[in-house]
């Protein structure tokens, strides 16, 4: 097995940023074709990862580097800081069934999110090249497994993605630039903290040196006697037990990028003011980031205190189901309705991942994977519409369906798959989520069954605020603010390029609503590795 | 598991499933071009065919149970299966038997309209998901028919999608269907974590967990999910109080209503808990029962007073739909299925013969260029001359539904009557209330049908736009006219029995009766039929004086006669104490969302904005102010000093002179 | 009889006519002159001491010494004033500020 392949996904872009930053700005859309050149190619070799991957049981739970296909280690950083020891840092990435599927769920929005940029028009050299580092920051995050190298790739987000809503978003786009940083760093300043914590409590068996690595870091064998972090001390901090103030602490800088209520104000103003392309790979691929950490890190590394708080981020999962549906059901604007969509529909996530239960868990992960597509797909759709009248409030559209008859179809065919309609991706999700929440009151006893009964709610709110939507603005006589104007702008029906962006999102999230074999057959070793990891530390 | 060998039997229940999914992707894909619906009824013929073949194969002998691997989620495999036993069947063939004559009524129905391909592809979509729903073999995958059969109704129903009141009907009967929908996703989450498998033979087939009580559920958590499944079939099948998207769905195409929103779809309700009819304890059935029965006869209630054509048949739907809910409830699931397959037949026949009616009128809408109501009784009358088939088929079908002697109805009614005082018998004193109910509704029943065809048929024609108009009135064209023949006699007994009184000896009744029936009172088997045949022919004859000889007693405005019209103004109720909270409290959450958790976030900012220009004017006044002033401290000195050198050197001696006397004194002083 | 403090008197005396010269008169020889009159008040108390010390008589030797110092300085006092003179055409001290910074 190559295992070359993931280092060769992750730095593509960088070299394409390179070869971009050669072109001159006035290379005649030059960069374009670079950007989505590379996206295609990063999407060839991540589904190539998808092909080769093959799922194979775990023996000693998820730090088990089994599990880690397509893995590379390389030492990177190595410091002699005299009495504190060497300093060990490595280039140390590697996927499993938690991170192919959104992996490749990654290199699937970026090229839609390139496809979608195809009309922007300010300064094309530096938007490419921005995007080219998100794109590389966003692969390296879902695949190092260094914790130090991780944190490198997650605050290495931040910085295109400032610029990319600071520059290129709407009108009040600083404010929503300088909200969106801010949330971030607040977490991962934190995170930094806990990592620096972690490392001088795990040591590294076969050098004997503390060490970043989070599978060793997973490990209980691993950690120094008596170190803060120590799985068997029990120290505390602030008269809280250091383990689970480090789970909250790390818990919280993901949950920002979920994001659960009360975090998630940045993610409405993020969302509108951000462009099209932005708003896509914000919703299909930055928010997977949280549930990732959250399951990966936060999960893997403090099963014990994730066990003690799974109560509190079930309650919190419904907390955000509930209250993003019935705050998308207020909203006016289009692009803000479905960015609470995602706050309603990510809660499920939470959901399904504090139950740490199979069905639970693979649920989760079913429903990142299927609100990457969906989420994707509703985002361009907004953009189609906010390009052709630059206006996104649903009281000034009425009957665009017979305007705009193929435009309909996509956006029917996305509002139902996104409100769960079975034989799309979305459907599995939750049902299992629910499922998995409701399970688990008999089988782990963590969650209550009111939980799941709460969730399930959400899904019946997801229907109305779709349903009305689709009513308001899609059907009767059309009526439109902007009159003839808008009609004619509006007569302009989905394009060939816009089809062609829509099509793979919505026939993958078909695919996986029939066949989710697809998807969870790689899920499944890891889920099982995490549930069985989690359950072994009661 | 292994891969399940293709029987003859097994393939030709894929293909009567397929075939209208089939039909739906090439209809889907033809686009604008597939006009005709030539796919779609090639299709549904394929599947009645197919679907007479497993009949044939499967009823009375062994079910046809396969399951393939579908996923699996951790070490847990779910399957694609199917079973078909008697009920599956059964529900199959009806579904066929009656999509066909729809699929044909339509051709001539719904011709010329523009949208016409995409009614093709719903029709199809919908065939698919309903014959889905009947064979599906796990509640996974019925839970998914389900769900797509409210899809396609949401489309059927929305079909014009540019009239408000349709768009409007469309969303509330997929919203409302989405409540019951979460309660057969919860029933299922509760039979999974009990048994861990959502398998239907393996959990109600016989000597099952479910019914034998092994598996870690508790008695509360059977009966919560005998309720859950309760639910999703209450809002399916248009119970009290969820039935209220079933009136507004008649906005749809009439065909629609025929198929969808009398014969099958609202029906699947029944279905289900006659699939899961193992699961019920006494509390569940009980509610059953009762829900069943206040449905039965408030739908009854509602019917009296309506005007719309189309409206009356949907109330009286959802009546016998509480007749058949009544029936789950007193365990009597074959008479339940039974009254399903006849009242899916004389049901499907009085809409299509309503929608000749309404198809009439509307023509002579357009002929006249008047602008009223084509589907209200107040403006028919007299048509019996010039639309006789009609008349008579429609006659045929009201009669079933009344109950009268030699049709279908006639046997499944009153065997549900039977049945319900025979329960009545073994349940508590109150429990008598339901059958009486029941006989009372059943007798509505009978007033309602007469009036409907008394209005429309016999009576003499309104001032209104028949006046005069008649001779452009004619019967339904010959693809109309065949699907209704075709449904007016199979609404007749000889498809069920050779004995027309007796419902003892119906095949139907045979092949679905359960392990375990009600004790049964010999007496009640002959009374009860010749009771209400003479109760019917007394409301017949009523309703002849008030409707067609003109002598009508009652006056419109009475307070019962309103709540009958606005339908117990349950719809205003809705309209009042449920949406408008929710939407209030959506919009609160999004104030606070706003101004509280934003507010929160923006004062946070604000607070680290307003400390950092205190910073700010902290590090330039006090930080820098401090430096600064040393330096002015320096300079003013220097200033200062500067004045006493003048350069004139008589100045600098006095001052030397001075300095002298003070360091003179000082040396004198402080010695001292 | 005469003692001492008669000297120490006329010393005085003299020593603050001629500082009083130095420092009032607008005429930079009659400051010249002022101090020569300091330095006689100096002169005359160094021999007025000079009777205490009679084995050396230091206090007469000093004062010729000084005398003749006195004699060497105001001969190069008048050389400066001369030239002061000359470059500004006042000896009044008063107008000449050139030690101004």
């Amino acid at each position: 097995m190559n295992t070359h392949l993931l280092t060769l996904l992750i730095f593509t872009p960088l070299a394409a940023a390179a070869l971009m930053s050669l072109v001159p700005s006035r290379g005649k859309g030059l960069h374009k074709y670079i950007a989505l050149a590379t996206g295609i190619l990063q999407l060839v070799l991540s589904g190539a990862m998808y092909y080769l991957y093959r799922p194979t049981e775990a023996e000693h739970g998820i730090a088990d580097e089994q599990l880690y296909q397509f893995a590379s280690h390389v030492p990177w950083i190595r410091l002699d800081m005299g009495s504190l020891g060497r300093l060990e840092i490595d280039y140390a990435v590697g996927v499993d069934g938690l991170s192919l599927p959104l992996l490749f769920l990654s290199a699937l929005v970026m090229v839609i999110a390139v496809g979608a940029s195809w009309k922007v028009a300010k300064s094309v050299k530096g938007y490419f090249i921005l995007l080219m580092i998100l794109n590389m920051a966003v692969m390296g995050v879902f695949s190092a497994l260094d914790f130090f190298l991780f944190y490198v790739f997650y605050e290495l987000m931040l910085l295109p993605l400032y610029f990319l809503i600071g520059i290129w978003g709407g009108a009040r786009r600083e404010y929503a630039a300088i909200k969106f940083f801010l949330y971030t760093l607040f977490g991962s300043v934190f995170m930094l903290l806990v990592i620096v914590g972690l490392y001088f409590s795990v040591t590294n068996p076969a050098t004997g040196a503390h060490t970043f690595n989070m599978l060793l870091m997973m490990d209980p064998a691993n950690h120094v006697p008596g170190s803060v972090f120590s799985a068997l001390a029990g120290q505390e901090l602030f008269g809280i037990p250091a383990r689970l103030l480090a789970f909250i602490v790390l818990f919280i800088a993901f949950a920002i990028k979920v994001p659960i209520v009360p975090l998630h104000t940045w993610l409405p103003d993020a969302h509108v003011e951000a462009p099209t392309p932005i708003s896509i790979i914000l919703a299909g691929i930055l928010l997977k980031i949280g549930g990732y950490g959250i399951l990966r890190i936060c999960f893997g590394i403090f099963p014990d205190a994730a066990l003690q708080s799974a109560w509190w981020l079930g309650l919190i999962g419904v907390v955000s189901i509930i209250y993003g549906a019935l705050v998308a059901l207020a909203q006016r604007d289009l692009k803000r309705m479905i960015a609470y969509s995602s706050v309603s529909h990510m809660g499920f996530v939470l959901l399904g991942a504090a139950s740490f239960t199979t069905e639970g868990m693979a649920g989760a992960v079913f429903q990142m994977i299927s609100h990457g597509f969906l989420s994707a797909a509703l985002f361009f759709l907004v953009g189609m519409l906010y390009d052709r009248v630059h206006d996104r409030n649903i009281y000034h559209f009425r009957g665009l369906a017979s305007v705009m008859p193929r435009f309909t179809v996509f956006v029917a065919i996305a509002f139902f798959a996104s409100l769960g309609l079975p034989g799309f991706s979305a459907f599995i999700g939750e049902a299992f989520v629910i499922i998995g929440a409701f399970i688990s009151g008999s089988t782990n006893g963590i969650l209550p069954e009111w939980m799941a009964i709460a969730g399930s709610i959400g899904i019946l709110l997801s229907a109305a605020y779709f349903l009305w939507t689709l009513q308001r603005m899609f059907f009767g006589l059309p009526r439109l603010k902007g009159g003839d104007a808008w009609a004619a702008a509006l007569r302009a029906d989905a394009s060939a390029r816009e089809t062609l962006i829509m099509v793979p999102l919505i026939g993958l999230a078909l695919l996986l609503g029939v066949y989710p074999a697809l998807a969870l057959d790689h899920i499944n070793t890891s889920v099982l590795a995490l549930v069985e990891w989690v359950n072994k530390v009661r | 598991m292994p891969v399940p060998t293709l029987t003859y039997p097994l393939l030709a229940t894929l293909a009567a499933v397929l075939m209208p999914f089939l039909a739906f992707l090439l209809t889907a894909a033809t686009g604008k071009k597939a006009r005709n619906g030539a796919v779609s009824i090639a299709a549904i013929s394929i599947s009645l065919l197919a679907a007479a073949y497993v009949f044939a194969h499967v009823w009375g002998k062994d079910p046809i149970h396969v399951q393939w691997h579908w996923f699996s989620i951790g070490r847990q495999a779910f399957h694609v299966g199917l079973l078909v036993n008697n009920a599956s069947a059964l529900m199959l063939l009806l579904v066929c038997l009656v999509a066909l004559p729809v699929h044909v009524y339509s051709t001539a129905y719904m011709k010329g309209d523009p949208g016409i391909h995409r009614y093709w592809a719903y029709l199809s979509l919908f065939c698919f998901a309903m014959l889905g729903l009947a064979v599906a073999g796990n509640l996974l995958l019925m839970y998914i028919c389900w769900e797509l059969v409210g899809f396609a109704s949401y489309l059927l129903i929305g079909f014009w999608f540019t009239r408000d009141a349709a768009i409007q009907a469309n969303k509330k009967a997929f919203i409302i269907n989405r409540i019951g929908d979460l309660g057969f996703l919860l029933g299922i989450a509760i039979l999974y974590s009990g048994f861990g498998t959502l398998d239907i033979q393996v959990l109600f087939g016989t000597d099952t967990p479910a019914v034998s009580g092994t598996g870690n559920l508790t008695p509360g958590w059977f009966t919560a999910a005998g309720l859950a499944f309760f639910l999703g079939a209450m809002a399916k099948s248009a119970q009290f109080p969820l039935h209220v998207w079933l009136p507004d769905a008649m906005e749809g195409p009439t065909s629609v209503s025929s198929l969808i929103h009398a014969a099958t779809m609202v029906a699947a309700g029944v279905f289900l808990l006659a699939r899961v009819f193992p699961l019920f304890d006494g509390t569940v059935l009980f509610v059953i029962a009762v829900t069943g029965t206040v449905t039965a006869f408030a739908a009854a209630c509602f019917a009296l007073t309506q005007y719309d054509i189309k409206k009356i048949l949907a109330f009286s739907t959802i009546s016998q739909l509480g007749f058949m809910m009544a029936g789950i409830g007193f365990g009597m699931y074959h008479v339940a299925l039974f009254h399903l397959t006849t009242h899916a037949f004389f049901k499907c026949l009085l809409f299509l013969c309503a929608g000749a009616v309404i198809h009439e009128m509307q023509h002579v809408k357009q002929k006249l260029g008047h602008d009223f109501d084509p589907q209200d009784i107040r403006n028919m009358g007299g048509l019996r001359k010039h639309m006789p088939i009609t008349c008579a088929t429609m006659s045929i079908a009201a009669l079933a539904l009344v109950g009268f002697p030699l049709t279908g109805g006639y046997l499944s009614k009153d065997a549900l009557l039977v049945h319900g005082f025979e329960w009545a018998a073994t349940q508590h004193g109150m429990a008598l209330a339901v059958p009486c109910a029941l006989a009372v509704a059943s007798m509505l029943t009978g007033f309602y049908s007469f009036r409907l065809l008394a209005k429309v048929f016999f009576a003499q024609p309104a001032a209104g736009p028949l006046t005069g108009s008649h001779a452009t009135l004619h019967d339904a064209p010959l693809p109309m006219r065949i699907p209704m023949l075709f449904l007016a006699a199979c609404s007749l007994f000889p498809l069920f029995t050779f004995h027309p009184l007796n419902d003892g000896h119906v095949w139907l009744l045979r092949g679905l009766a359960p392990d375990a029936t009600l004790p049964p009172l010999r007496l009640l088997h002959f009374a009860i039929p010749i009771l209400a045949t003479i109760a019917s022919v007394i409301i017949a004859t009523v309703t002849w004086r008030w409707y067609v000889l003109g002598k009508y007693p009652l006056k419109p405005q009475g307070a019962l006669y309103r709540l009958s019209l606005h339908q117990g103004y349950l719809d205003a109720l809705y309209m009042r104490a449920i949406i408008p909270p929710l939407m209030r409290l959506s919009a609160v959450l999004f104030w606070l969302d706003r101004h509280v958790v934003d507010g929160f976030v923006n004062g946070l900012a604000a607070g680290g904005r307003a400390l950092a220009s205190a910073a700010a004017w902290a590090d330039y006044r006090v930080v820098d102010g401090l430096v600064r002033m040393t330096g002015k401290l320096a300079l003013g000195l220097g200033n200062a000093l500067r004045r006493s050198q003048t350069g004139r050197v008589q100045h600098y001696l006095a001052l030397a002179f001075f300095l002298m006397v003070v360091m003179l004194l000082y040396f004198i002083f402080a010695r001292a | 009889m005469i003692t001492i403090t008669h000297f120490l008197v006329v010393g005085a005396w003299l020593f603050s006519i001629g500082l009083y010269a130095v420092l009032a008169r607008r005429n930079a020889i009659l400051v010249l002159v002022g101090i020569e009159l300091m330095i006689n008040a100096a002169i005359l108390n160094l021999v007025a001491f000079g009777r205490y010390d009679s084995s050396l008589y230091g206090g007469q030797a000093f004062a010729l010494f000084a005398i003749v110092l006195a004699a060497a300085a105001v001969a190069v006092a008048l050389a400066i004033i001369l030239n002061v003179y000359k470059h500004h055409k006042t000896v009044n001290p008063e107008d000449i500020s050139d030690l101004k910074d």
